[in-house]
């Protein structure tokens, strides 16, 4: 039953105290758990055994949750070719899976799964120990059934790590206390993003927003001009800072190492020509183009953040949070297997990768079954927890209607 | 201020208290007492310390005194005072006087420093000269050279090419410079090349060395020529190589070799006496065969003995199976006593870390060990020793107790030499056998003319060597490969400083090295026509020699590399931090020199990686790629392009993000440096795929 889901197993542990007694988490073979082995889908970690808890790892268990095992990933989390994570969920081993959200994976397997996937504000979760691919926009995001689970994962591991030099020094926003938070009233949708979607699916999304609306949300038409740059821009950066990260690849002081070959220059080639795979080696020549060859474009793609950044910022002026479609008809996230089918398939879960924004995919059923299957919300920075509030609130009220 | 009158830092001493004095220089070190402010000033004389203080000097001067930093550059009046007793500071030569300042004018200020310029502690004993990494270094040569340590090696390098020159002209030699544009001479690097604007499509070389015009001098009658030559050489990357370096090359008519090694025995002398070293002269002699028998080298370190012992004919009738087939084979068996260590070398370093690690990388394919105890051999293979066979051995190699032999056998006498060579400095470098501070010159004599190639000959120095006699067959394999020149090599502890020949003069000689190489007499036309013809005009009988002077005044200085004594050298990618050399050019340049269509037909010289964009990518990315892989990689490469069209067709004036959070600098908490527990409990090896010792092992930079 769980063939495929899991790359290692831990039998027996026990629950401790605390937020998340009793709670089975799994996660990813990305992230480090003392004695675990560590080899986040890549050959370029064959055989490594963490030598240390990632920071979440720790946090985790220290609010009683079970670690239970860590889940099969595609190559260095990129994509969800050869993800288990959701189906630890779905099965019934876990309760909660921990997955980073590159591109949108976290969020994307929840869609497909019918469970809720969220990705935090970038910078409120330590990634100390995680193997990670994109530094600038790579977030450990939350997979379960249960909202009020995944906030109260966030309780327990959001916040500063003195290891972690890419957290920024900010308060982290109390996830516990629901009725606390600041409730999302107006909800925008953006007029640019649903034109990439066929005519029928506009329509069964815009019915869903409709449908989300009766619980007492008022819908806004926001534009955003430039939506279509948030693919190239995240591309770009984001190969570029994949082929910087995976230097460290080179099978000196773990993983695999080619042998025989002659000389170090040699070696490195090899090696490195062999360990990487068929959709993560692509993106890395990508970057390489970038770093060696097109600098001038990097850093203009480094501008256009900064641009969308602030223009998702006024759309929070006119809107408390903003819908985006997640999945679409036609690109199967899980058979991308081109950098370019991944982008095609993971367009609508770019921007709050590209701007650092807290986002979350939960399930919808509207009885058609050409309707909307997941919808999208993306909050402002550090508006976390009104996010989960609403996705918490929305799959409630749906279970009560079926 | 009126610089007339300025004097040295660095020459001020307490005789010269009660002076007023003009220094001028840079701002070392500083140190703030408070109400005092002492300031190490420097030029290239020295350091003396300056105060600036209340009481002597005006409360305007002290206040422009705070406004020091770092590498101001300076000049200030004041008065000498001998120091108080108990202030001096050793470290410094003008540490008994410190000069009190009366004015000032701040002549330029500095930037913030890459990294710390000086060198010496304001107060003695107090620090080290922080390391920095050599780049830093290399990109800031300007402040690295303003460091004293730098300043001596440029000085004392200047002194000894002064003493070169003045011995040279005292000897009659005169000073010829030779053209830096020139045609390929045959040294066997590669060249760099030159392209020509005038005459597109062809192309000037920078010389690998002025062999060929300094034997057409000699055609031309000088007699006695010398010149401080840079040479170039693109070769590939090696530790303490330069792409250009310059050489001493020197060149004489009407001499033989005794001539040569008076004149550079004399000169090397000088050189090394400018430095503070006295070399013993004369200096010893011996032959590229015995050094090859008995050091396994053709540049060997003599500072210590360890030579090899011959054991082949001990096993003449041997039992014992590996020695057996390897003398059927013609093979050789030859050892090294190492005397009195057999505490050092344990069984276990013996079997585990020579035999079975040091010496295969070296090339063979075993070792075999001994330790003498008892007056008797013991180690695992004794035992299929007779009881003759290991008296002989005991006699031969004048084992006593306490005594290590080794012993390399192989169907190569080439490889037992080339592999005995190599642990013999190992493991004097291992055992602490040679000793610091001896200098030991030699020279190695009777090289072979020729080393075979498949089929062939090629020449083992350059083809206008002389050989020892003008009587042999041309077409004669084994005679050319048995015949000597009457080349010579000066090699000091174990580094070859330069060599040299005694050259043909004679036509006809010539042309029978120029057959003997297989070299037809066309194709010796095309190469060295004009040489060859100059030979036909009364050419004297002449030889000389060529110095690596990088070398030489780096193994004087005690630096550990050539770097240490260029001022702009480059680094060890051959590439020059400072200047960025080698750069990208303008296709306008290109055009101009005709050299943007020659990829045509065929590939420009040097430029076939970056014609294709994945293969320059895959190299410096160091990503293999293989046939399979290049469709879709190709594929990438195009959609990457477009994406790069697409963001920079954008207009923005934002500034860009380089993280969706901004990014601040931060110092982690705990003040201390510490290394992670994980280095000390050595877990961090715990992944690695290859181990030596405490290391990571890698695959060598050089095959």
């Amino acid at each position: 039953m769980d063939s495929g889901i899991f790359v290692y197993r831990e039998e027996a542990a026990a629950s401790g105290t605390g937020l998340l007694k009793g709670r089975t988490v799994s996660v990813q073979a990305g992230l480090s758990v003392a004695g675990w082995p560590a080899e986040a889908g890549s050959l370029a970690l064959r055989g490594f055994k963490a030598i240390e808890d990632a920071t979440v790892a720790r946090r985790l268990r220290e609010q009683g949750a079970v670690l239970v095992g860590s889940t099969r990933m595609s190559e260095l989390g990129l994509g969800l070719r050869d993800d288990g994570a959701a189906r630890a969920v779905t099965a019934g081993l876990a309760d909660i899976a921990m997955m980073t959200d590159l591109v949108g994976e976290a969020r994307l397997a929840a869609a497909d799964a019918g469970i809720i996937g969220y990705r935090p504000s970038y910078g409120l979760v330590s990634r100390y120990g995680l193997f990670g691919l994109i530094p600038s926009m790579e977030a450990i995001g939350v997979l379960s059934r249960s909202a009020a689970d995944i906030a109260a994962v966030m309780a327990a591991v959001a916040g500063r790590d003195e290891k972690d030099f890419s957290m920024p020094e900010e308060p982290v926003p109390g996830f516990l206390d629901g009725a606390g938070q600041p409730r999302i009233r107006t909800l925008g949708w953006i007029r640019e993003s649903v034109a990439f979607l066929e005519r029928q699916e506009r329509q069964a999304f815009l019915l869903a927003l409709e449908g989300l609306a009766k619980a007492g949300l008022t819908l806004v038409e926001t534009s955003l001009e430039e939506f279509e740059l948030f693919r190239a821009v995240h591309q770009v950066i984001g190969s570029v800072e994949a082929s910087s990260a995976a230097g460290k690849y080179d099978g000196v002081r773990f993983g695999y190492r080619s042998p025989a070959a002659k000389n170090w220059n040699e070696m490195y080639l090899k090696t490195r020509g062999e360990i990487f795979g068929p959709l993560v080696k692509p993106y890395l020549f990508q970057g390489a183009y970038y770093q060696f060859m097109k600098y001038g474009a990097f850093e203009k793609a480094c501008r256009l953040r900064s641009h969308l950044i602030r223009e998702l910022q006024r759309l929070f002026g006119q809107a408390d949070a903003l819908a985006l479609p997640a999945l679409r008809a036609g690109f199967d996230p899980r058979e991308a297997g081109s950098v370019s089918a991944l982008y095609d398939a993971f367009l609508f879960t770019l921007p709050a990768s590209v701007a650092g924004l807290p986002a979350v995919c939960f399930p919808w059923d509207d009885g058609d079954p050409a309707g909307c299957r997941a919808i999208q919300l993306v909050g402002p920075r550090l508006g976390d927890a009104g996010l989960l509030a609403l996705a918490g609130q929305a799959v409630t009220n749906k279970t009560k209607e079926s | 201020m009126d610089f007339t009158e300025r004097l040295w830092c660095g020459t001020l001493r307490p005789g010269d208290a009660g002076r007023d004095v003009v220094l001028a220089g840079w701002v070392d070190t500083l140190r703030d007492h408070g109400e005092v402010l002492f300031a190490h000033l420097r030029d290239r004389s020295g350091i003396v310390q300056v105060v600036f203080s209340p009481g002597r000097s005006s409360p305007d001067l002290c206040r422009a005194a705070e406004s020091l930093k770092s590498e101001y550059c300076l000049a200030i009046r004041g008065r000498v005072e001998k120091r108080l007793p108990g202030t001096e500071n050793p470290g410094l030569e003008t540490g008994a006087v410190e000069v009190f300042a009366e004015a000032m004018e701040i002549l330029n200020a500095s930037d913030p420093l890459p990294f710390m310029v000086s060198e010496k502690a304001a107060v003695s004993g107090e620090r080290e000269a922080e390391a920095v990494a050599e780049d830093l270094r290399l990109k800031h040569r300007y402040l690295d050279l303003r460091r004293p340590s730098m300043q001596d090696n440029l000085f004392k390098r200047h002194r000894i090419f002064k003493c070169v020159r003045d011995y040279l002209d005292e000897q009659g030699f005169i000073e010829v410079e030779t053209p830096m544009l020139t045609k390929s001479t045959p040294e066997g690097a590669r060249d760099y090349l030159v392209p020509s604007r005038i005459h597109q499509g062809a192309f000037y070389a920078l010389p690998q060395s002025p062999q060929l015009f300094k034997q057409l001098l000699m055609v031309s009658g000088f007699e006695r020529y010398f010149q401080m030559a840079r040479c170039f050489r693109d070769e590939d990357l090696r530790p303490n190589r330069q792409p250009e370096f310059t050489q001493l090359d020197l060149e004489a008519s009407f001499i033989d070799e005794e001539f040569i090694y008076r004149l550079v025995e004399e000169l090397t002398v000088r050189m090394f006496a400018a430095g503070g070293i006295d070399l013993p002269r004369p200096f010893p002699r011996m032959t590229h065969r015995e050094a090859m028998e008995t050091m396994g080298s053709d540049r060997p370190d003599t500072r210590f003995g360890l030579r090899f012992v011959e054991a082949t004919d001990l096993f003449r009738d041997t039992r014992y199976g590996i020695f057996r087939q390897i003398l059927d084979r013609g093979g050789s068996i030859k050892g090294l006593n190492i005397k009195g260590h057999s505490e050092s070398l344990s069984k276990n370093v013996l079997q585990n870390e020579y035999a079975k690690e040091i010496v295969p990388a070296m090339g063979a394919k075993g070792m075999t060990w001994m330790r003498t105890i008892g007056g008797k051999l013991e180690s695992n293979i004794v035992q299929f020793f007779s009881p003759a066979e290991q008296q002989a051995v005991l006699e031969r190699f004048g084992a006593e107790d306490g005594d290590v032999l080794i012993m390399i056998a192989d169907a190569s006498p080439r490889l037992v030499h080339s592999v005995l060579g190599q642990l013999r400095l190992h493991l004097a470098g291992r055992l602490g056998l040679i000793p610091q501070g001896t200098f030991a010159p030699l020279w190695v004599t009777d090289f072979p003319l020729f080393e075979a190639t498949d089929g062939g000959v090629t020449s083992s120095h350059h083809p206008f060597t002389s050989p020892d006699r003008p009587d042999f067959d041309p077409d004669d394999r084994e005679g050319l490969l048995n015949l000597k020149s009457r080349a010579y090599d000066l090699v000091v502890n174990g580094e070859e400083l330069g060599g040299g020949s005694i050259r043909i003069h004679d036509r006809g000689l010539q042309s029978k090295i120029f057959r003997a190489l297989g070299l037809s007499s066309e194709a010796a036309e095309e190469k060295f026509g004009f040489f060859l013809r100059a030979l036909d005009y009364g050419t004297p009988p002449h030889g000389g020699l060529a110095l690596g002077m990088d070398r030489v005044v780096s193994m004087i200085l005690g630096v550990s590399s050539i770097r240490e004594v260029i001022a702009f050298p480059k680094n060890r990618s051959a590439q020059c931090p400072l200047t960025q050399a080698p750069s990208e050019v303008s296709r306008e340049q290109l055009g101009e020199l005709g050299l943007l269509d020659r990829g045509g037909d065929r590939a420009l010289p040097g430029t076939a990686k970056k014609e294709d964009l994945l293969e320059y990518l895959s190299w410096v990315s160091r990503i293999g790629v293989s046939e399979a892989e290049r469709p879709a990689l190709e594929k990438a490469l195009a959609e990457a392009s477009r994406l790069a069209d697409a963001v920079e067709g954008v207009e923005t004036d934002a500034a860009p993000a380089f993280s969706a959070v901004p990014v601040e600098n931060r110092i982690r908490a705990g003040g201390e440096p510490v290394v992670s527990r994980h280095s000390e409990s050595r877990a961090l090896f715990a992944n690695a795929p290859a181990m030596k010792g405490r290391y990571f092992k890698v695959a060598g930079i050089l095959e």
